[in-house]
């Protein structure tokens, strides 16, 4: 994991596309939000909402290949904090509603996890000459199909007081 | 994360230790399909030692309770806060037989 600090309430974080490199990631995000807040509670429920959404970008931006990079930004903004997850994989058309499935689905919980984790959270695909509208949940955006051969990035922003 | 398979008379018991995360989840998922299939009926989850969990986690345990469920035996956790806490949030303690704790668990097994 790579990490660049921005000052002394921003930093980046850099890891593979790779599910084993997201527990180092997800525990060095406790760590701030821990230093940030004070709050236990408050530095789990980031991350788990973080490991959630990484997860996402793992298995469904990335389909799990390997050699893509996942960047994380994470600042402390006065008595919030923001975690910026930054990939450049399959975009989202949608962020999905958080719905909690029937117990027999053994997946699709990540979602419901995420808006029980966080404040509020969005996502936007943006390139060079195209920023995608801001998704908030259940927002539909634009159809990506035609952003797959161009490079893009799709950033979902997750913020949490504390 | 570190996974120790004990043994207590006909209940089979698997002690999960530190973080239980998408990582781990083939695993895990492979081990207690193992134990389903080849074991007597009464399975044991002790995650009290697990320090955090996500969703992929609750994937493998939905899977090893469906298989149980399947073979009319009985799957139990023991969870540690941060596990009970998420098994909470996503309301699978209503479905999932939790106990206090190991000693507990085992009780519960043993009489049937």
């Amino acid at each position: 994991m790579l990490a660049r600090s921005e000052s002394n309430y921003a930093i980046t974080l850099a890891i593979r596309s790779e599910a084993e490199q997201v527990s180092l990631l997800c525990e060095a995000l406790h760590a701030l939000c821990l230093y940030a807040s004070g709050s236990v509670e408050c530095a789990l429920a980031v991350q788990q909402a973080a490991a959630e959404a990484i997860n996402n970008v793992v298995e469904h931006a990335y389909h799990n290949q390997p050699d893509n990079e996942i960047i994380v930004g994470w600042c402390q903004e006065e008595r919030q904090i923001r975690v910026d997850i930054l990939d450049e994989g399959l975009s989202m058309a949608r962020l999905p509603k958080p719905v909690l499935p029937d117990f027999e689905a053994e997946s699709s919980r990540g979602w419901w996890i995420i808006n029980a984790s966080v404040d509020k959270y969005f996502y936007q695909t943006i390139c060079d000459t195209f920023a995608g509208p801001v998704l908030h949940p259940g927002g539909m955006g634009t159809d990506f199909k035609d952003l797959e051969n161009i490079p893009h990035t799709n950033i979902l922003t997750l913020l949490k007081r504390f | 994360m570190v996974i120790n398979e004990q043994k207590h008379d006909d209940i089979d018991i698997v002690v999960l230790s530190g973080r239980f995360v998408m990582a781990d989840a083939p695993e895990v998922r492979e081990r207690l399909k193992t134990l389903v299939e080849a074991g007597q009926g009464k399975l044991l989850v002790n995650m009290e030692s697990v320090t955090f969990i996500d969703s992929s986690a609750c994937a493998v345990l939905i899977s090893a309770f469906k298989a149980m469920q399947l073979k009319t035996g009985r799957l139990v956790l023991v969870n540690s806060p941060i596990v009970q806490s998420l098994i909470e949030l996503t309301r699978l303690h209503t479905v999932f037989e939790i106990m206090p704790n190991a000693e507990a668990a085992i009780a519960a097994l043993a009489a049937g």
